[in-house]
């Protein structure tokens, strides 16, 4: 990690730019905050994540139907989009990401609630499960890749696509049709079977489509379903791991940042 | 077939088939309507399976095209008209094609020669989807919105407006006040909307010299008018397949609606111009609906709803009498529920119509109430095929020398190849005996059908 700390300046400090603006308005942790977040959720979220955070909501259950995903339990699921290691709870700011933009195809954005509202509804569904309390989620920190993609850079991240056996769930050539998928193989955590996404339709990408919002998927992988994190195989290896996100934009003919 | 009908229907084809064409070669997240469009949704987040709503659906339908919860007017709506881009208007614009291929209906006797259908007994055709529809909504800025659906029916020969108004929310403070204007569907938001059927309507068919019914209409018979014999204001017969009064598909008036105490409970009061009317209508005075609703939507993934209404018709049909027509006014009382679980969406009414203000001259003759009983569970049986039952009863009323009383059996099985294009068979039973007679709409034994089903 030590070659390329340097390259971690740039994006911290644009984290810290977005984590200070919306830090602004992000109230204190009381009872008034707790009141309001409810009434927004109740009014918004419930119809598909319950009304106790169970992820019950009447409407949930045809989103997937007898399929993933199901709207997140709040209560006890891990979760999907982070910038934090595989396995922790996500920032703050993850959660605001993940209301702010919403999840393609299943959730909306909610860009209409104001930035107070979305977090207060964050600090209440916070509330549901103790983990939060505990422990202080920390953003994995990634250095900011290099200029932009060369020809070789690009085969190099075709050969990590098959070193890595992607291939196996998103198929050969990134259209989510490998053996395991087309198997029926993968699974989420509730056993419900779950797509392995269309590499070639970054539209679709619940965690962004961005060369960094990549990036940081893999890092961080998709907790609570098949698609792993690859944190320790590219630890000290970075650069390898931009030419893979290389790859995968040229699968949608989408090249440089 | 004169040639206008004729140029229509080429028209209408190449519209269909082009939009068929594109949906089938667009992306999933982005192949559906206007508002899954807009949000990039999949058409579950909103619905059970289209054009059926979930709680979700239903929440965002009463908050006038806004997330629940929300004011959002629309993601495109915060721009300024002149910004508007070919996408933005694709966010506000969805088309529904959809009918059927095949139909074949079947008699134990069908009618004499004079009847527009000749002496056929059984009758089974090929066909192209017979209803195309043009919708386009959304908000146009905060707490304002519209929906205008324009609609072409190859069958009825006719396309028009079927439903156009504005809508105003969130008057006087969250989901306090809902104003919709214009020629609305009372029954959109009641726990048994007439036009979110899975089993779409399969018309009736009247002989054009009698005026009697020789085949019965397939539709959810607690919302059709159940009367023989009735005509509307300007003259003409009133099929009792129709959906009127609080079930009608588009009526012109007014209507305020909310939920002012929290989710549990929904007041709606409407003023209707009556049965077919438009606007500037001659009627001595206006027709009036109240209804309530109540509702549980919490956890577990269930839902359940109760809700009731009544209508009260102000000189809204007329009948003949031997010297002439007389007003006459029709009245409905209804009640209904839905009971959501998992994959299971169960709805059924059940409604009362009555006469009132019969000259008695014409007593002798006519039945002055009515009743119907619909049911229905939709239900998933694997994540792309949807089994559809539905149960529809009238007891008729009217003319006595014509009304027949009837129950019909449906089911269906569609099947989705993608979310918003779907294939489907479906048969139709009448449980009751047949009547043998001239036009007698019982002696439509059973119905077949296979049709798609396209949302762009
Ligand atoms: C239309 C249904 C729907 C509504 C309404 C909805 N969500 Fe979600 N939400 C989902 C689904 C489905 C998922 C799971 C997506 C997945 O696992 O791929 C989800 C996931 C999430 C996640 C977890 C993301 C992660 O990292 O795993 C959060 C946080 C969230 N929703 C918050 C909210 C909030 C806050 C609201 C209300 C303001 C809301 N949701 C409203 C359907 C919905
Ligand atoms: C064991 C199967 C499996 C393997 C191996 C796998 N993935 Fe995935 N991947 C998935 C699944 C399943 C999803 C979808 C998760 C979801 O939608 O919630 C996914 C999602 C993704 C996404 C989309 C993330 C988003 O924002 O929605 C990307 C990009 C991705 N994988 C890339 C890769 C790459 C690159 C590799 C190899 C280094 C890889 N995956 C290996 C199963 C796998």
């Amino acid at each position: 990690m030590h070659v390329t700390r340097l390259k971690y300046v740039a994006i911290l400090i644009v984290m810290g730019l977005c984590a200070s603006t919306a830090q602004a308005v992000k109230p204190p942790l009381n009872r008034d905050t707790l009141t309001e977040g409810r009434r927004i959720y109740e009014q918004a979220c419930a119809w598909c994540h319950g009304i106790g955070g169970e992820g019950d909501g009447p409407a949930g259950w045809f989103i997937g139907r007898y399929s993933s995903p199901r709207p997140r339990n709040f209560v006890k699921d891990g979760y999907k989009l982070r910038s934090t290691a595989s396995g922790e709870l996500p920032t703050d700011q993850d959660l605001f990401k993940v209301i702010t933009r919403g999840i393609p195809g299943v959730m909306p954005s909610y860009r209409s609630l104001n930035e107070q509202e979305r977090w207060q509804v964050i600090a209440y569904l916070k509330s549901w499960n103790p983990a939060f309390k505990e422990e202080q989620p920390v953003p994995l920190t990634f250095p900011s890749g290099p200029q932009g993609p060369t020809e070789a850079g690009i085969q190099n991240g075709r050969n990590l696509y098959v070193k890595y056996d992607c291939r196996v769930c998103h198929g050969d050539n990134g259209e989510g049709d490998g053996p395991e998928a087309t198997a029926g193989h993968l699974r989420d955590t509730y056993e419900l079977p779950i797509r392995a996404t269309k590499l070639t339709d970054p539209s679709s990408f619940k965690n962004g489509a961005s060369p960094q919002d990549i990036f940081r998927t893999l890092m961080t992988g998709m907790d609570g379903t098949p698609m792993p994190a690859y944190a320790n195989e590219f630890a000290g290896q970075e650069e390898a791991l931009w030419e893979l996100v290389w790859y995968l934009r040229s699968l949608s003919g989408q090249e440089g940042s | 077939m004169p040639s206008k009908h004729a140029a229509i229907r080429a028209a209408i084809t190449g519209l269909a088939l082009l939009s068929g064409i594109s949906a089938l070669s667009v992306q999933p997240a982005q192949a559906i309507p206007a508002f899954a469009r807009k949000y990039t949704l999949d058409c579950v987040a909103c619905h059970t399976a289209p054009p059926r709503l979930n709680t979700f659906g239903e929440r965002f339908l009463e908050n006038g095209y806004q997330l629940p919860g929300t004011e959002d007017g629309g993601i495109t709506g915060k721009k300024s008209l002149g910004d508007l881009s070919l996408d933005d208007f694709a966010n506000y614009t969805g088309v529904r094609l959809r009918g059927n291929v095949l139909r074949s209906h079947h008699f134990k006797q069908q009618n004499p020669p004079i009847a527009d259908r000749g002496t056929v007994h059984n009758n089974s055709e090929f066909g192209f989807p017979e209803i195309f529809s043009l919708f386009t909504a959304g908000s146009l800025t905060k707490n304002i919105g519209f929906f205008a659906e324009l609609e072409s029916n190859l069958e009825e020969s006719s396309t028009g407006i079927e439903r156009a108004f504005m809508t105003f929310n969130n008057l006087g403070g969250n989901n306090l006040v809902n104003i919709r204007v214009g020629r609305i569907d009372p029954s959109a938001t009641f726990s048994f909307s007439t036009l979110r059927q899975q089993l779409e309507f399969v018309g009736d068919s009247v002989n054009t010299s009698t005026n009697m019914v020789q085949r019965a209409g397939l539709f959810p018979l607690a919302a059709s008018a159940k009367f023989y014999g009735l005509h509307n204001r300007s003259g003409s017969v009133i099929s009792p397949y129709a959906p009127s009064l609080y079930n009608a598909v588009a009526e012109t008036g007014i209507e305020v609606r909310g939920r002012p105490f929290g989710d549990w409970f929904m007041y709606q009061i409407g003023l209707l111009n009556g049965a077919n009317e438009t606007f500037g209508d001659s009627n001595r005075g206006k027709d009036v609906y109240g209804a309530v609703r109540f509702d549980y939507a919490r956890t577990a993934h269930f839902s359940a709803s109760l809700s009731g209404f009544a209508y009260l018709g102000n000189s809204n049909a007329t009948i003949l009498t031997g010297t002439g027509q007389a007003d006459v006014n029709w009245h409905r009382y209804g009640i209904a529920a839905h009971v959501r679980y998992k994959m299971f969406d169960l709805y059924g009414m059940y409604t009362l119509d009555r006469i009132a203000h019969m000259p008695t001259a014409a007593l002798t003759s006519f039945d002055t109430s009515a009743s119907g009983l619909s049911l229905a569970l939709d239900t998933y049986v694997t994540n792309r095929t949807l089994l559809s039952l539905r149960y529809d009863h009238m007891d008729a009323g009217g003319d006595l020398s014509q009304r027949t009383s009837q129950s019909f059996a449906g089911f269906q099985l569609k099947q989705y190849l993608r979310s918003n294009v779907a294939i489907f068979a479906r048969t139709d039973h009448n449980l009751r005996r047949a009547e043998d007679g001239n036009a007698a709409a019982r002696n439509l034994r059973h119905a077949l059908f296979a049709g798609i089903d396209i949302a762009y």
